[in-house]
């Protein structure tokens, strides 16, 4: 039940919007592409060149750039399920009654680390990750276990990056998905807890129908901020130890930045756009209905 | 029998609850009071949890190392962003909540996609052309990247809200003649307030948070915080009280920015997905 | 606006050649910036000892000259993208800092001035000015290439072994090794038990890989990166050698040796957790510093361990050069802040302050020595060395990365030595290609 309009009007309500992405979303876009079919490096201007597709050919057989997409898509696989295991459980002890006050005092502490600027959030980690002066490590100790060389061994490094995912993004997990419990009508759910005391049945049969849509909003948005995520890592391991958290966002900052090699650093990110809008039509093709 | 499980219960419901609570809030704890600890008592192995605080990373980074101008810069940056990014996309959203139009599905889908495109595709290309232009190290050049992830973000909550708006409302007033530009700004902007309300805090908190575009683009007289946070990694020595201080300083005002908005947070960051 | 601006700056710059024209050999800083006073001067500077000294300097400068020099600190891992994005996009750096792997870089892109056209230049050039007096090794590494001087040495490193002489002496050593041989098989396991360890080199995957760790283990042994003709050396007998050494000398390295930075291995010296350390001589007013440090009395200083080859310390450091973007009021300011900055004059109050100059004459005092220990290795060090101790060529920012990404591999097992080599000896070739080495048009310079 939409209405129809006059095109004047409907360029004068929607043409600023799109003028203005069109110039600093597409414009730069295109400029990339062009980029990335030249020889383009900032240190060497004057050898630019066209090159065709030689940085594609490069970007596509380089195992460097495929092992940041696999580490990505590693990180991704462990830390989201990990995020919706533990935040369904926050969600479903939220959603029961009781302890209001509290309860709203932990809905608003879940605020926090969301909101958390991600460079500090990669600066922090170091600080409480140190071996030494960390207070994990210090918190370890009480429990008797060794400090863990959390930032220098490449395994513990890509853990901690894992762990602090977690941190920051189960919260958001957990409202997301207490928002979706929040649709579920009181009525089926009271009903369904006479006939069973189980919360797992009530779980899978009553509130999971009604849980889908938050899932898919958390799958879609936790996949867009993986393949995007930099600050974290960035100020907590550089990538680093050798190449053990150098995810895709990562590598190609360090060819267009530390290299100077745009034109390949342009190609990379082409190449990751595509994949993320192939990802992106497929999770909305498949979830979405929001579309009219 | 059954009251002692119940109480059982809720104790460790509690516990659970107290848990959560300490998971979220003690890195903010532990980020505080390093901020408040000088440089040896920051590096004492074990860390110490009780210690005289001192306010001199505070007065050392906000007066000689120009924390505060880059905060200055982030404020300015962050409001026009904003301020843009609702002028410019409330009008669309209502367009899209109220119009029919070929390729809108298309538009839609555009509009989405942004929300995908990492900063990092954008930046390189960004900085060659802002070196064109002689935007470079200007606010209007971060002003403008940020729309890239503002602007979706004021357009999808506000569609939303739109159309949560009764239709008869513009009905009504389009029997008595009023223009399409009139029902929006008098009769639906005002009801949709709520949302665009939200909209806004969301982009000024991502626009605050923002690193890559800033680290490129404005590496002097713009330089937002959180890029400013990126430059006391030096290798040859790790100031930890310094680096806390101006990160105390640069999440305070985005934490105190997401309570004000924490109800509606959710449907803001999941784009109106879950209502 | 800015054309008056221009007009004046000529006008007073003619007035003052009519003046020193009356008076030739009456050069003063205060004469020779009169036409500048009000310049600013845009530097980077990093957060290091010698960049803190300068910083006390300034005011004395700025209140002399009424030229404002606006220093930016920066990390030394942005130091190279800020200026080489403000360099392309023609911004507002006046003075380059030029780290010595960058300087042909730099100097090929036509960044940079050759000193010359203002030393060349009677109104600004200090009479004082001595260029002789430069260590003539460290002037041509940090501020020279192919044959052209462009930047004044200023922030000044020989790579020196550091040491905690008590953990020695308690472990029966009256001094530190001789030789690399020596600290490996005999300082070694003698010092590595109870949770201290002998020896750490810093090895983090940023310059600090290529210069500290993997570069410094190639050169004792006789190895080096290129040959003659510029193909990869590392896959020969001596440089295989250096990098096994490196490989066998984990042992007696802290875990996660990989991740160490300066700061790490600087203050696990410091606190008495390491025994020796090679770093950079600018690391001295860190170690010695009560505050910073609890070594006290302890603290010793040596030059590097020599190899096969001999001493081949590693050599680093940063010159100051005025940038071809900067107008000319900028440029002669600039000018005289570097000399200034550099001169013979002030290079003990530099010293003092925590800096280390490259004047021969600041150190020709004998009672130095005994305040700063670390001067005579430092001298030692100085007296030859390899500039090419990482390639200086503007190829150098592509190989690091290659060597960077490699050597940390190497390091952590995920490549065997041959084969990290082999595969940073094909990558480095490939970007030596693309540059044109081997067609001949480029000359070989390093």
């Amino acid at each position: 039940m939409t209405t129809r309009v006059r095109r004047s009007t409907l360029i004068g309500f929607l043409g600023p919007a799109v003028a203005a992405l069109l110039l600093v979303g597409i414009v730069p876009l295109g400029f990339a592409v062009w980029k990335s079919l030249h020889y383009f490096n900032l240190t060497k201007i004057a050898q630019s060149r066209f090159v065709g597709l030689e940085n594609y050919i490069f970007v596509l057989t380089d195992p460097v750039f495929w092992q940041a997409m696999g580490r990505t898509a590693l990180l991704f696989a462990i830390s989201v399920p990990t995020q919706i295991a533990i935040g369904l459980t926050i969600a479903l002890v939220l959603h029961r009654p009781g302890m209001t006050l509290f309860k709203t005092l932990t809905r608003l502490s879940l605020v926090l680390p969301m909101a958390t600027t991600y460079a500090v959030v990669g600066l922090l980690a170091q600080v409480m990750l140190n071996q030494k002066y960390g207070v994990i490590n210090q918190m370890l100790g009480w429990v008797g276990i060794d400090a863990v060389n959390f930032i220098g061994d490449p395994t513990n490094a890509f853990i901690a990056v894992v762990m602090w995912d977690i941190w920051q993004w189960t919260p958001f997990v957990a409202l997301v998905l207490l928002a979706g419990l929040s649709t579920v009508p009181p009525e089926i759910e009271e009903a369904a807890e006479l006939e069973t005391r189980s919360p797992w049945i009530i779980l899978r049969n009553i509130q999971l129908p009604y849980l889908i849509p938050s899932l898919v909003a958390v799958l879609i948005l936790r996949t867009a901020d993986t393949l995007k995520l930099f600050d974290m890592p960035f100020t907590m391991t550089r990538g680093g130890p050798g190449a053990a958290t150098e995810f895709i966002a990562i590598l190609i900052e360090r060819v267009g930045n530390r290299q100077f090699d745009i034109g390949l650093a342009s190609a990379q990110s082409i190449i990751m756009l595509a994949v993320t809008i192939v990802l992106a039509r497929l999770y909305i093709r498949l979830f979405y209905r929001e579309v009219r | 029998m059954a009251a002692v499980t119940q109480k059982r219960g809720l104790a460790l419901e509690a516990l659970l609850l107290v848990e959560i609570c300490a998971f979220c809030v003690f890195p903010f704890y532990w980020m505080v009071t390093t901020s408040l600890k000088t440089q040896v008592v920051a590096l004492q192995s074990p860390p110490a949890w009780l210690f005289t605080p001192t306010l001199a990373n505070y007065t050392e980074v906000l007066f000689e190392d120009k924390v505060g101008i880059a905060l200055i810069n982030s404020i300015i940056v962050a409001v026009c962003t904003t301020a843009l990014a609702v002028g410019l996309g409330t009008p669309a959203a209502y367009a899209l909540a109220r119009f029919e139009f070929r390729g809108k599905t298309d538009l839609w889908f555009w509009f989405i996609t942004n929300r995908f495109v990492s900063p990092v595709v954008l930046a390189f290309p960004v900085f060659l052309i802002s070196r064109d232009l002689g935007l470079r190290d200007t606010h209007l050049a971060l002003i403008l990247m940020y729309l890239t992830f503002t602007l979706p973000i004021v357009i999808w909550l506000c569609t939303d809200q739109f159309r949560s708006i009764p239709k008869e409302l513009d009905e009504a007033a389009m029997l008595e003649g009023a223009s399409q530009w009139r029902i929006f700004r008098s009769i639906c902007l005002p009801l949709a307030m709520p949302g665009v309300a939200v909209s806004a805090i969301l982009s000024f908190i991502f626009s605050w948070n923002e690193l890559l575009f800033a680290y490129i683009l404005a590496p002097k007289a713009a330089k937002t915080a959180p890029a400013m946070a990126v430059t006391f990694m030096e290798g040859y020595s790790v100031p930890y009280g310094k680096i806390m201080a101006t990160s105390t300083l640069i999440v305070v005002p985005v934490l105190i920015f997401a309570l004000l908005a924490s109800k509606h947070l959710v449907r803001g960051l999941t784009m109106g997905a879950v209502k | 606006m800015k054309m008056k601006l221009h007009a004046s700056v000529l006008a007073l710059s003619s007035a003052a050649v009519m003046c020193a024209a009356g008076a030739a050999n009456a050069w003063s800083l205060e004469e020779a910036a009169k036409p500048y006073a009000g310049t600013t001067v845009d530097v980077l500077f990093l957060d290091r000892p010698g960049y803190n000294a300068a910083k006390e300097m300034l005011p004395e400068f700025e209140a002399a000259t009424g030229i404002k020099v606006n220093a930016t600190t920066v990390p030394y891992e942005n130091a190279l993208g800020e200026q080489v994005r403000d360099f392309v996009a023609g911004g507002d750096i006046d003075v380059a800092l030029i780290d010595l792997v960058w300087i042909g870089n730099f100097a090929e892109n036509g960044w940079i001035e050759p000193i010359d056209k203002f030393t060349s230049n009677p109104e600004l050039a200090d009479p004082e000015l001595d260029m002789a007096d430069f260590f003539p090794l460290v002037l041509n590494a940090f501020g020279g290439w192919n044959g052209t001087v462009y930047g004044l040495p200023f922030d000044n490193y020989s790579g020196l072994m550091f040491y905690n002489a008590c953990m020695l002496k308690d472990a029966g050593f009256d001094g530190p090794p001789a030789t690399w041989a020596d600290l490996k098989d005999v300082y070694g396991p003698a010092l590595t038990k109870d949770g201290k360890y002998a020896f750490a080199l810093q090895s983090k995957r940023n310059e600090t890989q290529s210069a500290d760790s993997f570069a410094r283990m190639l050169w004792p042994f006789g190895g080096s990166f290129l040959t003659a003709e510029f193909k990869s050396n590392l896959n020969s007998p001596e440089s295989q050698a250096g990098l096994n050494f490196r490989q066998d000398l984990m042992k007696y390295m802290p875990e996660g040796i990989v991740a160490y930075d300066h700061s790490e291995v600087v203050n696990g010296l410091a606190q008495g957790d390491i025994a020796m350390i090679t770093e950079w001589s600018a690391f001295y007013s860190t170690l010695a510093s009560p505050e910073t440090s609890k070594l006290g009395d302890c603290l010793a200083v040596a030059p590097e361990p020599t190899g096969p080859a001999g001493r081949k310390p590693a050599l680093g450091g940063f010159s100051l050069a005025v940038a071809t973007q900067a107008d000319d009021a900028e440029k002669a300011a600039g000018y005289l802040f570097i000399q200034w900055v550099t001169s013979k004059a002030n290079a003990g109050k530099y010293l003092e302050l925590g800096g280390v100059p490259a004047r021969q004459s600041a150190y020709a005092d004998p009672a130095l020595a005994e305040k700063y220990k670390f001067i005579p290795a430092l001298v030692e060090s100085w007296q030859a060395g390899v500039p090419e101790f990482r390639p200086r060529f503007a190829e150098w920012p592509e190989i690091t990365e290659i060597v960077q990404e490699w050597g940390t591999k190497m390091m952590l097992g995920e490549v065997s030595v041959e084969d990290g080599a082999k595969t940073i000896g094909e990558k480095m070739e490939a970007v030596l290609t693309t540059a044109g080495y081997y067609d001949g048009k480029k000359p070989l310079a390093q």
